[in-house]
This record gives C-alpha cells, structure tokens and sequence, in this order.
C-alpha cells in the first residue's frame, strides 16, 4: 500500500542544505577580500560537513548509506536511457543519476575546500589557487547538472525531490520506511556548525584566519584552533 | 585524483611557460594607455604613489593592505593575514606572472574603486612601484 512514508533522516537533510548554503555562501564570498574570512569560514565548514557525510554514509539509514545508491556504471546508463523512455525508472532513494552528483560533490567538495586550505596557508606553492578556482567552477557546474536532474526528475516522476529534502517524505510502500529521524545526530551536527560560527564570528578561532597562531596578540598559546 | 594531479602539472608548466618581468607590465599598460589615449603623457610614478596611497570613494586604499611603504610587508584588513611586500625591489617573485597580475588588479581594484583599473592607472601603480627601492 502506498503512502507518505520517511526515506531521508534529519541529519541528511541538515547535511544537504547547510551543504547547500555554506557552498553558495563560499561562492559569493569568493571575489572580495571584504568577505575574505567568511570565505575561509564556510570552507572550514564545508569540510566538516562533508567529513560528517563521509562517516554517515557507513552509520546513516537505509537510503542514506553509500551501499544503497553505489550504482554500477552500467546501471546509471540504463537509468539515464529510461528517462527519455515511456516508463523512467524510479527510485525511492537516490536515482543512479542523483546518485553520480552526490559522490561528485562530495569529491570536489573535499578537493575544493583541502585545495582552498593550502592556497590561504601558502602551502605547496601558487599553484592550488588555480586548481582551487577550477575545482571550484567544476563543482559549480554539476551543482546546476543535480538541479537541473532535480527539477526533471520531479517532473517525470510527478514528484516535489526538492520538497522531499526538507520535510523527509516521499510516496512509497509503507515496509520502505526507514524507522528514526536520528533527531539526536541532527541536533549535534547543528550544534557543532553553530557553535564553529559562534567561536569563529567571535573571535576565538582568528588563529585559523590570520594563518599565524602566535603572531596574533591575545592569543593564549592553546589548542583552540583544532576545529 | 588523476585530474587533480594533472591540472596542478598543468598550472606547475604554464607557471615556467608565461613567466613575466615587472618592467613587461609597466610597457604593456603604457601602451594600452597610449592606444586609447594619442596624448597620454607616459607613466608617472607620482601619480602612482597617490592613486596608491588615496581612497576612490569605498573604505579602503591600495595601502591600506600594502602599506604606503611597499617594500615592507603588509596585514591583510579583515583576516590580519601577512601580506608579502608588493615591490619587485623586496619580493622577486611579484609582477612575474600574467595571470596572477590579471586576477589581483581585477580583484583589488574591484574592492578599492568599486571597478576596473584603466590601463593609465596600472601604468602608473607599475612606475610607481618599480619605483620604490
């Protein structure tokens, strides 16, 4: 029997939109060295996001662990082919082509923010700007790809994907269910993004801004800027 | 990982490819300059000092990160970061590079000017800079 049951626990839809919003921040606080230490900011938390994602792909539930959407390249043509079909392939959790873009960002991701990491502490030369900058575009485009994938897939399927992210519910088999939110996880993933703005916004992690730890007057010589 | 490691050999090799003198700056800005203007007088590193060291109508000058004496170093406005010194007389490894001049004066003269730089003013922040030993 169909119904609205939940396929995507709290922590997974918190991970996809602070995701979401640290990306867009960093790419609009990209051109200015006004917003320079928001820039790095977000890059930090980009970085933890996805290191949360990493580990939540192996603890997570069902349809947010890596094993359920690990599709073989063979069966992401066949998805790809059957959308243009009378009868596209549906998928509860995410659909092989979603799937492709989730594994991708979470690679340019680490990539962008490690790249943007040694460009700002001057390590390993000038040449991780430009690898950084590319990075960055790379992943700027298949954000507009997984969109774009979005807003067909919706429509093929008569399904709101977007809407789905936020509220956790799709129209399923009621034995598809995953059983727990995991509000707990949520809640801690939120505190520690939070609290890394509160700390950095007030001033506590400046050593990670101005790249010199003791250079920095005021700065008590701890282990505050660990992260 | 193969195309990481492929594009940092790609931006390694065209680092040695196009490299760049200070002076090769000064010359094509100055002739940019001449080619739009037909009276444009040649550089000045005078009026490169005070385009340099005023404000253009937004909150910060060219000196405000590079100080008014750039062949020291500088401190970042908002992340207090080190800024190497920006005379090529106290770091040889500035104005040697198209791309990275390109993207900086684009990006700076953004922040400082709310616009882009005209090829007098770079010709004159070139003298001007070229200038200081």
């Amino acid at each position: 029997m169909k119904s609205k049951i939940l396929v995507w626990d709290l922590p997974t839809r918190w991970f996809h939109w602070l995701l979401a919003l640290s990306f867009a921040g960093a790419w609009l606080t990209s051109e200015s060295e006004r917003y320079s230490a928001l820039h790095v900011m977000l890059g930090y938390t980009l970085l933890g996001l996805i290191a949360f994602r990493l580990v939540w792909g192996f603890a997570g539930t069902r349809y947010a662990r890596f094993a359920d959407f690990a599709y073989s390249p063979a069966k992401i043509g066949q998805y790809l082919k059957s959308l243009a079909s009378r009868s596209p392939g549906h998928y509860l959790g995410h659909n092989p082509a979603g799937a492709v873009a989730v594994f991708l960002l979470l690679a340019l991701g680490l990539a962008t923010g490690i790249s943007g990491w040694l460009t700002y502490n001057d390590i390993g030369g000038e040449a991780y700007e430009e690898v950084h900058e590319f990075l960055a575009n790379f992943m700027l485009l298949v954000v507009g790809v997984h969109i774009a994938g979005v807003i067909v897939s919706s429509f093929l399927h008569r399904e709101n994907l977007a809407r789905a992210m936020v509220t956790g519910y799709k129209e399923g088999e009621t034995d598809a269910a995953i059983r727990q939110k995991r509000g707990l996880v949520a809640l801690l993933l939120v505190a520690a993004v939070a609290g890394f703005w509160g700390l950095w916004f007030n001033g506590n992690l400046d050593s990670l801004v101005s790249g010199q730890a003791e250079a920095h007057a005021g700065y008590d010589g701890g282990h505050d800027d660990d992260d | 990982m193969r195309i990481s490691v492929s594009l940092f050999l790609l931006a390694v090799a065209s680092t040695a490819a196009f490299a760049e003198a200070p002076a090769d700056f000064l010359n094509a800005y100055a002739q940019e300059a001449k080619q739009q203007n037909p009276g444009y007088k040649g550089p000045s590193p005078q009026q490169g000092q005070r385009f340099f060291t005023s404000l253009h109508g937004h909150e910060w000058s060219c000196s405000s990160c590079h100080t008014s004496n750039p062949v020291t170093a500088g401190r970042h406005e908002v992340t207090n970061k080190v800024i190497e010194p920006l005379a090529p007389s106290a770091n040889a490894a500035r104005f040697t590079r198209q791309a990275k001049v390109d993207k900086w004066f684009k990006r700076n003269c953004n922040d400082v000017l709310g616009r882009a730089c005209s090829a007098e003013e770079k010709a004159d922040v070139m003298a001007y800079l070229l200038s200081v030993k």
